[in-house]
């Protein structure tokens, strides 16, 4: 798949998830769940710090969650 | 929470609430009333409680329409005079606080409404009053009819003053400080749904269960509060049902009629309990507007209709 | 639902339409709890609220070991507050050491090779004087290491600290607008870097759809030990120039969106792009004859510019005493590097919620660059663009972690902590390997990696 055609499909992707994303969720008093502290998205950064230092250093890609510039003279 | 606790009138009773909260439960204001704390707080529970007891009792006494010797009783006995009553600091401020609602309710919001009571009974049956039983009734309600002018205040004959719609709320506003002036650890007032918090407990966010109405007490939602105060206003167990049509007891002063299509149950989240309470109140009296008029507001509101 | 930045009696704005009501109504209140208020300092609940909103810190020590390779340590330190406003702050201090062997980009050999260390300017080990670019007259004596014949050549005194700090914040501009900022700087000896990132963020359908967008701005100024070599020229010249910079601009587009009550998730779109002196500045390749004997080294030569798109979608669930967490990542550059990446953790809690563990795993697999080659013919003295970097090749590599957690709760401070523990196991196969001529046959020549990761942390 040449990219092109990848980065075509991956925003066509996520332009229809945006779309039908009006009729998806819960009330405001359904959110007990989604209140937890193990739901939330960035629910151990340090963590994910460390992760993310590791896997720049190591791998070719970085970032997803944030910048893949990584600040740091290890890549 | 539990939605009914049957407690004798004088008595505090400590109980477990899981195993890391204990309440001090009593009854005031004719609610279920508690005041929770972490658990390891049990020895001092008693005192806490006696204070929170204590000035939930004192506003109660204060302001209640039943009591001879109450500053409400005293003002209905100067009605028809020119001169009125002077009044405590404290009854002034609610006074004036009672003005400002009605002011930017464009009087939806009024302490005068209270004369209605005697044309409506919400006992569950079908005795709806008749028309023109109402209308004799509206001369009688205003807050603009009043002459207030602190400290002065001039009832003219035949009207009421009822702070119910205002005096849990700023009873557990008054408890919330006396117990924040002097701690800093949390604690929870509730007074009957009505309720204000400084933090969490260690364990994570309170969690408050909003009673689904017509239940009998089972839970419609849980929320999670971290500070702040909640209040509830419904009409779940007051209304009178005719033809089909069902009357909540939220009356609109203007027309002394019920609101119509007014929620079961209206939740708002505010910083003090007084502007939660009145919010949800406003929102009722707004009816099938009220999601838009707390939209508009900007506060953490929950409806069940 | 939770029930943060509840506007205190001193702010309490929201931008709609009756927001001079809401105001007067808010006065009122204050007006009516603070003059019979009995003179506590919290009158009207606004400073109440900001005086319980405490400072969250979260502390981390991570060790991180490779096998015969290199050794870190890692200290974190976060501070973070969120005040009755709605806005929020948060500083980050990362300190790490890092000690050992680190690959120098060449083959093994079956003959032995010398190599000096990044600061080293010949081969003889004896002390040499030069001049740089910049006309300054140095006089060196480098470390010299050797490699036995076979063996994958490591530079062995490789030693770096870094010192990086981080500020972010963020406030409500209403009550579904939320804009954010922060910077970053991060200081090592041979590297410097300063970032800077604002976004902005949108709530809609009752907060249940979030779309944020944010932009990044990053610049790396590089002064390599011994200067940074002219890309492509012969290791044993030691063309030398001085430091070295690249900058580079970053976007993203976000979407987080609750799909039911048990369900969120969150899709990130982001492109990145960074220009200027991209190479490794201590990374050589070997060149190879036909026999298989090295003849020389050239250093590496990426391109200048490099452009990564990436999309990444995280999904979280939680069931009474389980947790998961699954996400995906693709990215896709300009040189020609694709990866797939993928990881899932499932958090299981004890009956009190107060402990959990928490396993594991992380599957990546990525193809080489197109400029990427283990060795060079000797044929092809002047090259392109070149590098041996094993982090350049194609390769496959998985994580395997476990995670303990504990929640404490102090009675006297009122205050709840979390310790954890994790240790995690990465290892590194690479892929497609290419077969070397004559006498590389029998050799090692991608042996991967395999590292530990422990890491205790510590919030509060």
């Amino acid at each position: 798949m040449s990219i092109k055609w990848a980065n075509l499909v991956l925003f066509a992707a996520a332009a229809a998830l945006t779309a039908g994303c009006s009729s998806l969720g819960v009330k405001p008093w359904q959110r007990n769940v989604l209140a937890r502290g193990d739901m939330q998205l960035n629910a151990e950064p340090l963590t994910a710090a460390v992760d993310d230092h590791m896997y720049f250093s190591k791998e070719a890609s970085s970032g997803g969650r944030g910048f893949a510039g990584g600040g740091c003279g290890c890549n | 929470m539990p939605a009914n606790i049957a407690v004798p009138d004088a008595a505090l009773n400590i109980e477990a609430r899981g195993a890391d909260l204990v309440a001090v439960c009593f009854a005031a204001m004719a609610s279920p009333c508690e005041l929770l704390l972490p658990a390891t707080e049990r020895g001092a529970a008693l005192a806490l409680g006696a204070v929170v007891a204590g000035e939930a009792r004192r506003i109660e006494a204060k302001f209640s329409r039943y009591r001879e010797d109450s500053v409400v009783a005293a003002i209905h006995r100067s009605r028809g005079s020119e001169t009125g009553i002077a009044v405590d600091a404290e009854t002034a401020s609610l006074l004036d606080f009672a003005r400002e609602c009605f002011q930017l309710s464009d009087g939806l919001f009024d302490i005068t409404s209270g004369v209605l009571r005697r044309a409506w009974k919400f006992d569950g049956s079908e005795r709806v009053p008749e028309p023109a039983a109402v209308e004799r009734l509206l001369p009688l309600i205003g807050f603009e009819k009043l002459r207030w002018e602190s400290p002065r205040l001039a009832l003219p004959a035949g009207m009421e003053l009822d702070f119910g719609g205002i005096g849990k709320e700023y009873a557990v506003d008054r408890a919330y400080h006396l117990l924040a002036a002097q701690r800093a650890e949390p604690f929870l007032v509730n007074f009957g749904g009505d309720l204000r918090t400084n933090r969490p407990p260690p364990r994570g966010p309170w969690q408050v269960g909003i009673e689904r109405p017509g239940s009998d007490g089972q839970a419609a939602m849980v929320l999670e509060l971290e500070r702040g105060a909640l209040a509830t206003s419904g009409d779940a167990r007051r209304f009178l049902q005719k033809d089909g049509i069902r009357y909540g007891h939220i009356l609109n002063p203007r027309t002394g009629w019920p609101v119509r299509d007014a929620p079961r149950s209206v939740t708002v989240a505010a910083s003090s309990c007084t502007e939660a309470g009145l919010l949800s109140t406003l929102a009722l009296l707004h009816g099938a507007d009220a999601e838009v008029f707390l939209e508009q507001q900007g506060v953490g509101h929950w409806l069940l209709r | 639902m939770q029930l943060k930045n509840i506007p205190g009696c001193s702010a309490g704005l929201s931008l709609v339409k009756s927001k001079v009501a809401r105001r007067r109504l808010i006065a009122a209140s204050c007006a009516l709890l603070g003059t019979t208020a009995a003179r506590s300092q919290d009158a009207g609940g606004g400073t109440a609220d900001a005086a319980t909103a405490a400072w969250a810190v979260d502390s981390a020590l991570a060790y991180y070991h490779e096998s015969g390779r290199i050794t870190a340590i890692e200290p974190i330190v976060n501070v973070s507050k969120e005040f009755a406003d709605g806005k929020t702050f948060s500083a980050q201090v990362v300190f790490d050491s890092l000690s050992g062997s680190t690959p120098n980009g060449a083959l093994p050999s079956t003959r032995p090779q010398t190599f000096a260390s990044p600061s080293g300017k010949t081969l003889s080990g004896t002390p040499t004087t030069y001049t740089t670019s910049s006309g300054q007259l140095v006089s060196e004596s480098a470390p010299i290491y050797s490699i036995n014949p076979g063996q994958l050549p490591m530079d062995p005194h490789y030693h770096d600290q870094r010192l990086a700090l981080s500020g972010d914040w963020g406030w409500p501009l209403t009550r579904l607008l939320t804009a954010s900022a922060g910077g970053k700087l991060s200081y090592e000896h041979d590297f410097f870097s300063v970032s800077a990132n604002a976004g902005i963020a949108r709530d809609f359908n009752e907060k249940n759809t979030t779309l944020s967008f944010q932009l990044n701005d990053e610049f790396d100024s590089l002064r390599p030990i011994g200067g940074a070599p002219v890309a492509g020229s012969d290791y044993a010249l030691f063309q030398k120039g001085g430091g070295k910079s690249k900058d580079g601009v970053g976007a993203m587009l976000g979407l987080t969106q609750v799909i039911s009550r048990r369900w969120l998730t969150e899709l990130n779109l982001s492109i990145d792009r960074f220009k200027g002196y991209l190479n490794d500045p201590y990374k050589i390749i070997s060149i190879i004859d036909g026999a298989g004997n090295t003849t020389g080294y050239l250093y590496e030569r990426r391109p200048d510019t490099r452009t990564r798109k990436s999309l990444y979608w995280e999904n979280r669930t939680a069931w009474g005493r389980v947790s998961a967490a699954l996400s995906l990542r693709y990215m896709t550059d300009d040189w020609r590097v694709r990866s797939d990446t993928a990881q899932i953790h499932v958090r299981w809690w004890n009956f009190d919620r107060d402990r959990f563990l928490e396993p594991t795993v992380r599957w990546y697999r990525q193809s080489a660059a197109d400029f990427y080659t283990p060795w060079l013919d000797s044929t092809a003295a002047q090259i392109g663009y070149a590098s041996s970097d094993s982090r350049l090749g194609a390769f496959q590599a998985v994580t395997y972690g476990l995670k303990y957690g504990a929640k404490l709760d102090d009675a006297d401070l009122q205050t709840s902590s979390q310790f954890s523990i994790r240790l995690e196991y990465y290892q590194q196969t690479p892929d497609h390997r290419q077969s070397a001529p004559g006498a590389l046959q029998g050799l090692d020549l991608y042996p991967g990696l395999k590292a530990i990761l422990l890491q205790v942390g510590w919030k509060f």
